[in-house]
């Protein structure tokens, strides 16, 4: 279990984490979201030792962590560095070997992972002669190369087209499920809430919401009725709580709460009832009002 | 200690085939071979054809020989019919002089300062030797009297050789020394702002400490920086011995080469730790010339003194600055090439330059782990040094 207690860190004047704690499990996805700004790089910075922060405390497995234990890990810094004049399997390769794995160990992830990432035609090719997508498959190499126990990557999807992040998502799904804690942070929320299992809201360098996806849905996000109502008579609705709408000449009821049996049987006096369903929010709803 | 060497194996592998270090490597073997051949192109030429026309030219040949021998310089003659035949030749540029019936002597223009003293003084032998048995004194005797024996050279001090083919050689060492210096220790800054620029170092240094890092890049660096000069060192000998400049290398070429590559490692690891040092303050490779300026100063002044040490290789300065560092890198193998050097003082010098290494080192690693993760505006040196 990775965890981060109360990590503050303060740039001159402005107070970039006031107090930020997660903790991510074995096999567990966590989305990392927040507007720009809000600490989500300064907080994975800090985790990966590449920051020092200015007080708090992080743990692997019970312990401190150390300089060896993060050594383990996988990163995919937010700017992504790479040698441009190395050639793509041959960089792979050292970083491989710059986690200490032994000469044939790192040959056969990198053959495997240049494979996998579909690299295999421009294994031989110098980075600055592939395109961003592919550069950015190559940085996620660098981050899996050495089999990393936690895997830390800030905004690994940003700038790739659906099939790249499909490809990307497969392979992070593949390392949680062998167990491998997975921190990432995105501002594409749908996809957080596609893959992540918990997530955390960062805002303004405090942790406003966080948690597995279900339970903060049920605590911060309020849950909708929606009916669809065909052929209303006008007014129905009236008395009832939520807004109505015209979509397409139907009505649309959404009501944050209240007696959902008594407003079906409003919608069936009305008129045709097309649709009649609770629906949860959706991440960036929770996401828009927690950081309201 | 093996991520040190993956490090460096990885700059050599990869800064070692790129273009730039390549023609690095041509240009400056082709010049320290072009360099071997220029005193065979200006009138260093000593192979010399001369013209004989007459009977009275006849001994020139035999009076010529032990001369030119002693020289190391060639004089072939060749049998003419008259003057006329002799100016054509000379004309033609196929003879570099002609003796005309032992009285005048032909040239296209001037002889050649080398080949007018050969004629000049086997004709004042000739003629003496001839003007001694007219005056009738027994002919064995007179060429028993003309076998003189030449001065033997003797040197006051253990430096053996040629004065200027020595102040020739120690140019030569600070010229390439100078130049191997700047190129490997702007290398060195190069690459570690293009890794801080980049932000690769960020993922580096989550899997090797920063000093693995450092050390890595400067001896990956510094052997491709210590390959160069062995390459101009071969060429240059190799070159030499072609054109036959290598009989007028002084004895103990061997032991200079040897030293000025021992010079050339100790002032990379000063001037490359300073380098890194303050290439880790800057983000982009634009701010890299001029954050780099205090060290180039202290370089380019090193290569002044040293230049001057060339001229005045026994003088106060020179003897003063070949001991302190880092001027000692460069003033010391050019007093080495040039003259005489006491056993202490290189001793001294090559401690006191040991410790500096050190000092700078230590300094160098210092400012770069605290200054290379703070990217963005360039960092102040007095930031780190706290």
């Amino acid at each position: 279990m990775l965890e981060a207690q109360a990590l503050h860190k303060r740039y001159g004047d402005t107070e970039a984490l006031r107090g930020v704690s997660l903790t991510v499990r074995p096999g567990e996805m966590f989305g990392f979201v927040g507007a720009n700004g809000a600490g989500k790089t300064t907080t994975m910075r800090i985790v990966m030792g590449v920051l020092e922060a200015d007080s708090g405390e992080l743990s692997w497995q019970g312990q401190p962590l150390t300089y060896e234990t993060r050594r383990g890990f996988g990163y995919m810094p937010e700017e992504r560095g790479l040698y441009q004049k190395m050639k793509v399997a041959e960089q792979v390769d050292y970083f491989g070997r710059l986690h200490g794995m032994s000469r044939p160990a790192a040959k056969s992830a990198t053959d495997e992972l240049v494979e996998r990432l579909g690299l295999t035609e421009r294994r031989d090719d110098t980075v600055d002669s592939l395109s961003l997508g592919n550069q950015q498959r190559v940085q996620l190499a660098v981050a899996l190369v050495h089999r990393p126990t936690v895997l830390i990557l800030d905004e690994p999807f940003s700038g790739l087209d659906p099939i790249a992040v499909d490809a990307l998502a497969e392979a992070l799904a593949e390392r949680c499920a062998a167990g491998v804690p997975v921190i990432f942070s995105s501002h594409q929320l749908e996809l957080v809430d596609r893959l992540c299992d918990s997530v955390g809201i960062i805002s303004a360098g405090r942790m406003v919401a966080g948690g597995p996806v279900e339970e903060v849905r049920a605590r911060e996000g309020r849950r909708l009725l929606k009916v669809v109502v065909r052929d209303a008579t006008p007014g129905w609705a009236d008395g009832l709580p939520g807004e109505v709408s015209t979509e397409n000449g139907r009505h649309v009821l959404l009501a944050p709460d209240g007696d959902d049996q008594a407003i079906l049987r409003a919608a069936v006096q009305a008129g045709t009832v097309e649709h009649f369903g609770w629906q949860q929010p959706t991440l960036t709803e929770i996401f828009r009002e927690a950081v309201a | 200690m093996s991520n040190v060497w993956l490090v460096a194996r990885r700059e050599i592998a990869v800064r070692g085939r790129t273009k730039g270090f390549l023609i690095g490597l041509l240009v400056s073997a082709l010049l320290v071979v072009a360099l071997a051949f220029i005193p065979k192109l200006l009138g260093g030429n000593d192979s010399y054809t001369v013209g004989v026309v007459g009977a009275g030219s006849a001994g020139f040949e035999t009076a010529v020989k032990p001369l030119a021998e002693a020289e190391q310089a060639e004089v072939a003659f060749r049998k003419l019919p008259d003057e006329a035949a002799a100016r054509a030749a000379l004309a033609d540029g196929d003879l570099d002089a002609a003796v005309l019936d032992g009285t005048k002597l032909l040239a296209d223009g001037e002889v050649s300062q080398q080949l007018g003293l050969f004629l000049q003084s086997a004709h004042r032998a000739l003629q003496t030797e001839e003007r001694l048995r007219a005056a009738g004194l027994d002919p064995g005797k007179v060429t028993e009297a003309m076998r003189v024996p030449p001065l033997t050279e003797v040197s006051v001090s253990t430096v053996a050789g040629d004065a200027g083919v020595r102040a020739g050689i120690a140019t030569l060492i600070v010229l390439v020394l100078f130049f191997l210096l700047i190129s490997s220790v702007t290398s060195v800054a190069m690459g570690v702002v293009e890794e801080k620029g980049s932000r690769i170092v960020e993922l580096l240094l989550t899997s090797i400490r920063p000093w693995q890092l450092l050390g890595g890049k400067i001896i990956g660096l510094g052997a491709l920086g210590l390959v160069n000069l062995l390459v101009v060192i071969v060429a240059g000998l190799g070159a030499s011995l072609v054109t036959g400049l290598a009989t007028d290398l002084p004895p103990g070429i061997t032991g200079i080469a040897i030293s000025a590559v021992i010079w050339f490692l100790l002032g990379y690891a000063f001037f490359s730790a300073m380098a890194a040092a303050f290439g880790a303050l800057v983000s982009r490779q634009e701010d890299v010339s001029s954050v780099l300026t205090p060290m180039t100063t202290l370089l380019m002044a090193t290569y002044l003194v040293a230049f001057y040490a060339v001229t005045d290789p026994s003088g106060s300065v020179a003897r003063t600055l070949s001991l302190i560092p880092p001027f000692s890198s460069m003033v010391m193998p050019v007093r080495m090439a040039v003259g005489e050097v006491q056993l202490w003082e290189i001793a001294l010098a090559g401690g006191l330059m040991i410790v500096a290494v050190v000092l700078v080192l230590l300094a160098g690693a210092r400012i770069y782990q605290r200054a290379v993760l703070r990217t963005g505006a360039r960092v102040r040196l007095s930031d780190v040094m706290r």
